[in-house]
């Protein structure tokens, strides 16, 4: 019964996990913009976000080593510091994105500017990193954050016409009226909002954190191959709902409040409640999930003792470092930039970074030296390869088409 | 014994050296130092070694160089971006501390008994130890 309490808890919190502001707003704009045709991408994307976190967890299971300690000691100081300072900047960029997402909730619920929020949704991301246990951080979360089942709900609630959303889910292409490079620019965005590196820092981190060993790699692949899933298919469930209520009205999502219109239209204030507590979940899950794996990879690098495990003296460069990325996010934030902006651009300049992190993982996996013989099998290896090629044209291609579309105008 | 199986024997080579032989770059640089207890200490971020003198010619058959302290500090960006560290800003942990090398180099003491972890120390004891909670357990 325990033991099922904890495949129940790992699979909802994977669920409640999955989701953060990246997915939020870029779902939510490319459903008001395209319907459900790029819903593709998010199965791509989380297919591929199984394949590799499930990799990364059992490098950090069997190895005991996090995915950045092997990334400098298998690419060198050099590379490996090319590598630290681009994935360290984006994941900058994703803190400032979720601890404005956080504000940004705190403003649907209660009408006040996010820009006082913000001091307040930085404080309490820190105070959790400070004082709370890791496990109790990942549940608390990951279980408020199924609220935004109620996405889903409303999509049912809506009534809307099923042959014509899975019309667009089934016909892939750009619609008529929007140029091809938009289309692909939301591709490459989406894909890069699906497989967030961060995660991979995070999940190999998180084993670690856990004390995993090879025994509960089983369970961790049940909540990976069941939990990621479900949470995408509640990122389609916000496309979706965007699709039937924004699309037809060509209403543009520039705000969280188009986000959860649909909601309230579906379910009126009631599932209006439920969709700002799950954005409020998932947003301030994310926030702590990006400033630890910033703490992470820069701890894993230099080599600084790290954990959450660890009283904060006894992990103090960690611990500072991470206080240093929130406050540095707080100062973006006051200079008043738009948190979704920063959204947007922080899931392409995601996709750039992507090989960055899972390149070095695929070799590590293979490496025996660190996985004796668990290292990986053919058919793991052929999937890895082919998504390390998906990857690498959706890197390529993020610079080009923003530049090209204008950031998607 | 007969003379057959003494020619199969490989010949002990008497240039062959007493401790372990590795391969710096393969298996010490870059790898994770951890203290007695598991705590991270430093990364190796560069070896001093005995036996070779610095721009020196190496005569075939010398004694093979041993690994006198694992180097960190300033030594990381001086590996990065090349140039020298004065001697005084040396950050080091003598060999004879080492009590194991595989995927991580362990040591047989405690991270706070050493120079190289006087950042860690001070960064704890100035900043992280005086928020409160900072010295206890997470709940």
């Amino acid at each position: 019964m325990k033991k099922l309490f904890a495949v129940a808890l790992g699979i909802l919190t994977a669920i409640g996990g999955f989701v953060d502001i990246g997915d939020l707003v870029t779902n939510a704009v490319v459903g008001s913009r395209f319907g459900l045709g790029l819903a593709w991408v998010v199965l791509v994307g989380v297919v591929g976000i199984c394949v590799y976190a499930q990799m990364s967890g059992r490098v950090a299971a069997v190895s005991g080593r996090a995915t950045f300690e092997i990334i400098r000691e298998r690419l060198g100081p050099r590379a490996g510091l090319a590598n630290l300072a681009a994935s360290f900047l984006i994941n900058l960029l994703t803190v400032t994105a979720e601890i404005g997402g956080v504000a940004l909730a705190l403003q649907l619920a209660t009408s006040v500017d996010p820009l006082l929020w913000v001091p307040v949704a930085a404080f309490g991301v820190w105070i959790v990193i400070w004082r709370a246990r890791f496990e109790l951080l990942e549940n608390v979360t990951g279980l408020l954050g199924l609220t935004l089942i109620v996405f889903a709900v409303a999509l049912f609630m809506l009534s809307p016409d099923w042959g014509r959303l899975a019309g667009q889910a089934l016909q892939p292409g750009p619609p008529a009226d929007e140029p091809v490079a938009t289309y692909w620019f939301y591709a490459v965005a989406l894909f890069g909002a699906a497989m967030t590196p961060y995660e991979v820092f995070f999940f190999s981190s998180g084993a670690i954190e856990e004390k995993w060993t090879e025994k509960d790699l089983a369970k961790s692949r049940l909540n990976v191959l069941v939990g990621f899933p479900l949470g995408g298919i509640l990122s389609i469930a916000i496309a979706g709902c965007a699709a039937v209520v924004l699309l037809p009205a060509s209403i543009d999502v520039t705000s969280l409040s188009q986000v959860v219109l649909p909601v309230a239209e579906a379910g009126g204030k009631v599932a209006l409640s439920f969709a700002i507590v799950g954005i409020l979940a998932a947003t301030f899950g994310a926030a702590l999930e990006t400033t630890l794996s910033s703490g992470y990879t820069l701890a894993q690098y230099f080599g600084w003792s790290w954990g959450k495990f660890r009283k904060p003296a006894k992990a103090a460069r960690f611990h500072l470092a991470m206080i240093i990325v929130v406050l540095i996010a707080v100062a973006i934030l006051a200079t008043g930039v738009d948190p979704i902006l920063v959204t947007e651009y922080s899931v392409v300049f995601s996709a750039v970074a992507l090989p960055l992190t899972y390149l070095p993982i695929l070799i590590i996996a293979n490496d025996r030296e660190y996985m004796g013989d668990k290292v990986n099998g053919r058919g793991m290896n052929l999937v890895g390869t082919i998504y390390l090629v998906i990857i690498l044209v959706a890197a390529t291609a993020a610079i080009p088409l923003l530049i090209v579309t204008g950031a998607g105008a | 014994m007969n003379d057959e199986t003494v020619q199969r024997m490989p010949q002990p080579d008497p240039r062959a050296p007493r401790g372990r032989v590795l391969d710096a770059h393969l298996h010490l640089l870059d790898r994770q130092v951890l203290d007695r207890d598991g705590t991270p200490v430093t990364t190796v971020d560069d070896v001093e070694l005995d036996g070779i003198e610095l721009g020196a010619r190496i005569e075939p058959g010398s004694p093979a160089p041993t690994v006198a302290a694992i180097l960190t500090g300033p030594q990381l960006p001086m590996r990065i971006f090349g140039g020298h560290a004065p001697a005084r800003r040396r950050v080091a942990i003598p060999w004879k501390l080492v009590a194991s090398v595989g995927t991580t180099v362990r040591l047989g003491v405690g991270a706070d008994s050493l120079d190289a972890s006087w950042v860690e120390r001070w960064v704890s004891g100035h900043i992280i130890g005086r928020i409160p909670g900072g010295r206890h357990d997470p709940e």
